[in-house]
């Protein structure tokens, strides 16, 4: 098709043949990954079984995993997962938002970013969960305080993910762009958000992990509903069992949330693939 | 505007410019005067480092002036100028783009009318020699492909005025003379005024109507050499050519006598 000259290779040796793949079927990671887990377990239910451990601290997989089938099939832990769903949905949103506006706002104006770094170094410093009783003296028992207590780790996040990205900006693009007659705000969007996407899908996906635990450690401290609530409500009442499942719930949903985010960056990120 | 404006579409006069380096001012450009006419195809060549590309940046608007006087079809240079064009040393895509969407990225800006915009994009694709490749990304072609679509892109902007900053620099000798022929048809179906920058003599030569030769930092002109060979012009076709090679002698003679024997 183009009438570029070819590059003059030198011909591979034809003679030598090329080495056998090592074959690798597709079952043997996923097969793996389970054997894993009922090793796991099988250890854990044995250790309780002969009382290694005793089974009142550590719990027992035959006893959590039919009681977390059974609250499923009963839908108290639904109640609980749809309230912390929905609280962990909005601190990301909410959170992603600013996140992005104070990216385009320090990337414009570098000297405010100089201005304002170190403030913001030291309020991403601050521990969260020892914010949290002052969210809940602010914003109250309810959904607002784990929502805040959200944000307030999906903001950095993103917005700390979104900076560095940015730094990866070619200057070319820029001085295309503004050769374009491009104002700063358009820079922005059409050269250093798509130059930064890899690196905010990051973030993206970090962040909605981290927004789920800064609203179940909410609802650790604050009661109430949602799942961070029943863990504090097992653990007071010393049910092993019942925290297990809980964390069960917890870890799966972590996982399908960054499943998730990770097909919608394939989706975006095309171009890379 | 007064009655005494100097005549050129693009005019120069004790230009000066310096770049704040570590506390210390660098002059780049000590009083550059210079004026090219209506559709003229200049060359710049020069050392690297003696202002060249902030020559452009100056026109281009990129760069705001400091001290002299730089005309831009009468006008004083600004950036996003519609009747301006740019094009930068790699090849500046954007790689999240394909080849279309990256023509259109920069056309968008200019004009309106899609179906307009859609019609010059597949034609100046098609000039390149690159039809069938609208939805290839960056990514996935030839640096030479790459800078063909950087080239549609440049001349998609319809600009009576257009800089070029050593847009062949990367490529490879003979993919250069196709991509020199390829901007040649382009240009001498618009006729605008373009400033090229470039390291590579011969390519001045063949491509333009006078090439001037800049000193090392801070930048001045030794050299303003008319090239009056034939038009419409081929790279390629050049290199065969007695009175191409004569005039790249001459100019290197030129050369010689502006900066002395090398030592
Ligand atoms: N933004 C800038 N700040 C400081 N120095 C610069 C800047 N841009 C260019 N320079 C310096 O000015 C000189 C000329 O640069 P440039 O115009 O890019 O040269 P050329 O294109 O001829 O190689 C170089 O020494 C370069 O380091
Ligand atoms: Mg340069």
């Amino acid at each position: 098709m183009t009438s570029e000259p070819a590059a003059l290779d030198v011909p591979v040796d034809a003679a030598e043949p090329a080495p056998e793949p090592v074959r690798q079927r597709r079952w043997m990671v996923p097969a793996g990954r389970l054997l894993v887990l009922v090793a796991a377990a099988g250890g854990w239910e044995a250790m309780a079984r002969l009382n290694i451990l005793p089974a009142a601290f550590i719990g027992q997989p035959s006893v959590f995993l039919p009681l977390l089938v059974h609250q499923l099939l009963g839908g108290a832990i639904l109640r609980a997962i749809a309230d912390t769903l929905s609280a962990t949905l909005a601190a990301f949103a909410v959170g992603g938002v600013l996140a992005l506006a104070t990216a385009l706002v320090l990337t414009i104006a570098p000297p405010l970013r100089a201005v304002l770094e170190p403030y913001l170094d030291a309020l991403n410093a601050l521990p969260r969960v020892a914010l949290v009783p002052l969210f809940i003296v602010w914003f109250g028992l309810g959904a607002l305080s784990k929502i805040v207590s959200g944000i307030s780790l999906m903001y950095f996040i993103l917005l700390y993910n979104t900076l560095a990205g940015a730094h990866s900006v070619d200057p070319d693009h820029v001085r295309l762009a503004r050769s374009l007659g491009l104002s700063g705000q358009r820079v922005f969007l059409r050269i250093v958000l798509p130059t930064a996407a890899p690196s905010i899908f990051a973030g993206l996906r970090l962040g909605l992990v981290y927004t789920l635990l800064g609203v179940v450690t909410a609802e650790l401290i604050a009661g109430g509903r949602g799942l961070g609530s029943l863990i504090s409500y097992y653990s007071n009442t010393f049910d092993a069992n019942g925290v297990f499942a809980v964390l069960v719930v917890l870890v799966i949903l972590a996982d399908l949330l960054s499943g998730l985010m990770t097909r919608i960056e394939r989706r975006l990120t095309r171009w890379k693939q | 505007m007064t009655g005494r404006e100097p005549d050129g579409d693009i005019v120069l006069i004790d230009v000066v410019h310096a770049f704040r380096q570590q506390a210390q001012s660098l002059r780049v450009l000590d009083g550059l005067s210079l004026t090219i006419g209506d559709g003229e195809f200049v060359s710049l060549v020069g050392p690297s480092g003696c202002g060249k590309t902030t020559v452009l940046d100056l026109m281009n608007g990129l760069v705001p002036l400091q001290r002299g006087t730089l005309l831009i079809g009468g006008r004083p240079p600004a950036a996003g100028r519609p009747d301006t064009a740019r094009m930068f040393a790699r090849d500046a895509l954007l790689p999240w783009r394909t080849a279309y969407a990256n023509i259109d990225f920069a056309i968008a800006t200019r004009e309106r009318d899609a179906a307009r915009r859609d019609g010059i994009i597949r034609a100046l694709l098609a000039d390149v020699g690159l039809s069938g490749f609208e939805h290839a990304y960056p990514g996935q072609l030839s640096q030479g492909m790459r800078q063909r679509v950087a080239l549609a892109r440049t001349f998609s902007l319809e600009s009576k005025h257009i800089f070029l900053d050593e847009p062949f620099g990367a490529l490879d000798a003979q993919t250069k003379l196709v991509l020199q022929d390829q901007l040649l048809r382009l240009w001498e179906r618009v006729r605008s005024t373009v400033v090229l920058v470039s390291h590579d003599l011969a390519e001045a030569v063949a491509l333009s109507d006078r090439v001037i030769v800049m000193s090392a930092r801070p930048g001045r002109i030794i050299a303003d050499m008319r090239i009056d060979l034939p038009r419409p012009r081929s790279a390629t076709r050049l290199q065969a050519m007695r009175e191409f090679h004569e005039l790249y002698a001459q100019l290197w003679s030129e050369l010689e006598r502006a900066v002395g024997p090398p030592s």
